[in-house]
Formats: structure tokens, C-alpha cells, sequence
């Protein structure tokens, strides 16, 4: 049987892009059209947009590094749509076998993440607003992204003296900070380290130049400087 | 007095909206006497994040003090937030 094709149109609904994107994309060929028996009309395979969105880390840091475009369907402009998502992925995960108490230790690292963007990025966002938010339930993993200040310029407003981006993700991840401090910090990322060291939870975290790998059976908690430095946040947590 | 928590949300994880939530309870929170304990009941509630908790149970605990009483609950991430505040604020929490 024939596979079925989507129009162009179909296409960028599916992928929550313009019809010049998916053209651009074509032309670039990073997202090659079919044209059928020498026609100039675009039609694309569902399986091959499937594939195509699913390379989460590859959108999220072209996104944070060069501003490259990404599906529609991972982006969150304000926090009310991150939760909303969140709530949704929060749904498919509980259904899963194996998942039916640890969804709620997954959401909460994703939604501590996520909210930290927002809450520390509210009314600075250097260009783009929102953030990146894609997950894929049978990779069991989740990838999220800002274009924002990072970790080091919003911690150096309650912490002025910290000297590296590899030292404001470490204080981030270990410290609790005074409550004196101009904007409210939150524990967050000092629970998120202490449920990837216990569950079968990995994690990898970068702002500016500095990394946090948590994976496999080494959780031994430490940052490293990595090879480039990065705009904002990201994150990828696999499980 | 008893809140069911989840009234305010199944899934509670941003700052902001924890916020909103203690501000929405201070009406109810005027009306209960100052001998009455408040109970805290999390079924429902699906996710916990101690961003969400530290903006509605830390300034609950230190304006109830002992009067605050926590209800059980098997959720994870309640377990692991309230732990984390716990740390943090440099107090307990009274779980019945």
C-alpha cells in the first residue's frame, strides 16, 4: 500500500512551522520535500516528520547556540503554557507500567527546571522569550532549553562575587542561598540533584561553560568547564 | 480546620503560582482561631515541587507554627519536597 503523503500545509500544522520554513528547510535540505513525478508541489512522509521532531537535543541546542528554528509544538512562550504542557506529559507518564509512583519525581525535576527559566528570566529575557520544551515518552526522555540570562548572571544579583559559570552552577545545585537576597531562589535544582542521585534518573545540565553529567552509575555530583559556552540553560533528563 | 491541598491544583510546581495560592487562602486563614490546628491533606495532588511549597507551606509554618499539621501521603514527590524545605527553612513540619 502507498504511504500516505501530507500537502505542505498539513505538514506545518503538524510541525507548528510556516510554510516558508518547511520551503527554507527544503532549500537548505534539512528537511527535503518529495515532489511527485517532477511536480514543484511539497509532500512529506509522516514517518519522516516523526523523525525529524524527535531529535529533541538537536533543536533545543541549535535553538539556545544560534537562534536555528524549531517545531512550534516544543515551544512555550510564558509559563502558563509550560504547565499546561507539563500537566499533559504529567498524564502520559502516570499511564506508564513502572511509572506509576516515580511520574510524580519526574515532573518535578522538569517543572523545577522549566520554572526556573520563567521565574528568573521574567521581564530580561535577552531576546526570545519562553523556553523549549520537548519530551518523547518512549525514549524516556526530556529536553529543556532557554534562550535566557543563565545561571551565573542571575545568581551573581544575590551572589555577586562569584567568580565562574562552573562555581554559580555548583552553589545553584548545593547551596542554600539567604533569603535576603533580591529575588527569591528556590531550592529546586538542590532537590533535583538529590532525586537523580537516588532514582534511575540522568541527568545532563549546562549554563555558559559549565556541565553537570549525572548518568549511569556514576552520580557523583560535580561541574565541569566544558569546550563551548552556551546561552541560558539546558537540559536533558533521561529516565 | 482541614484544606484539601489539591484545590488549588493537582499538578503544583511554579513559584509564582504558590504565591497566588497563599495569597487566594488568606481570607480562610483569618478565620481560623488562633487555638485551632489546620490540617494539611495532599490526596490529589499529583506533583509537588518545593518551589510551589516554599511560597505556601514555609510562610504557613511560621505564622502556625505547631498548629500546622501535615496529613500523610505516599506521593513522592511530597515526600521529597517537604524534606528539602525542611533542610532549608531549618524546621519540621508536624506529620500526623
Amino acid at each position: 500500500m502507498e504511504e500516505k503523503l501530507l500537502t505542505i500545509s498539513q505538514a506545518a500544522e503538524y510541525l507548528g512551522v510556516s510554510l516558508n520554513t518547511l520551503r527554507r528547510w527544503d532549500e537548505s535540505r534539512k528537511l527535503v520535500a518529495i515532489k511527485k513525478d517532477g511536480g514543484t508541489h511539497r509532500y512529506y512522509r509522516e514517518k519522516d516528520l516523526e523523525i525529524f521532531s524527535s531529535d529533541l537535543m538537536k533543536f533545543a541546542s541549535g535553538w539556545m547556540q544560534d537562534g536555528v528554528e524549531f517545531p512550534g509544538t516544543f515551544y512555550c512562550a510564558t509559563s502558563s503554557i509550560f504547565n499546561a504542557r507539563l500537566t499533559k506529559m504529567e498524564y502520559v507518564l502516570m499511564q506508564k507500567p513502572g511509572f506509576e509512583k516515580l511520574y510524580s519525581l519526574i515532573v518535578l525535576i522538569a517543572g523545577e527546571i522549566g520554572d526556573n527559566s520563567f521565574a528568573h528570566n521574567l521581564g530580561k529575557w535577552p531576546d526570545t522569550a519562553g523556553i523549549f520544551f520537548g519530551y518523547d515518552m518512549e525514549k524516556r526522555i526530556i529536553v529543556l532549553a532557554d534562550r535566557g540570562l543563565g545561571i551565573l548572571v542571575t545568581l551573581r544579583r544575590a551572589l555577586p562575587d562569584l567568580p565562574s559559570h562552573v562555581k554559580a552552577v555548583e552553589v545553584a545545585f548545593t547551596e542554600f542561598i539567604s533569603g535576603r537576597a533580591p529575588e527569591k531562589r528556590g531550592n529546586g535544582l538542590k532537590l533535583v540533584r538529590e532525586v537523580v542521585t537516588d532514582q534511575l534518573i540522568d541527568l545532563f545540565y549546562t549554563s555558559g561553560d559549565a556541565e553537570v553529567r549525572m548518568q549511569g552509575t556514576d552520580k557523583t555530583f560535580r561541574v565541569t568547564r566544558g569546550q563551548r559556552i552556551v546561552r541560558g540553560c539546558l537540559a536533558k533528563i533521561e529516565f | 480546620m482541614k484544606l484539601q491541598l489539591e484545590k488549588f491544583g493537582k499538578t503544583l510546581i511554579s513559584r509564582e503560582l504558590g504565591s497566588e495560592a497563599f495569597k487566594a487562602f488568606q481570607t480562610t486563614l483569618r478565620e481560623i482561631s488562633a487555638d485551632e490546628e489546620l490540617e494539611i491533606d495532599f490526596s490529589g495532588v499529583l506533583t509537588l515541587s518545593p518551589s510551589w511549597a516554599d511560597e505556601f507551606l514555609s510562610p504557613l509554618l511560621n505564622k502556625l507554627d505547631d498548629k500546622l499539621i501535615l496529613l500523610p501521603s505516599d506521593n513522592l514527590s511530597v515526600h521529597a519536597t517537604l524534606r528539602i524545605l525542611q533542610e532549608a527553612n531549618k524546621r519540621s513540619f508536624k506529620i500526623k
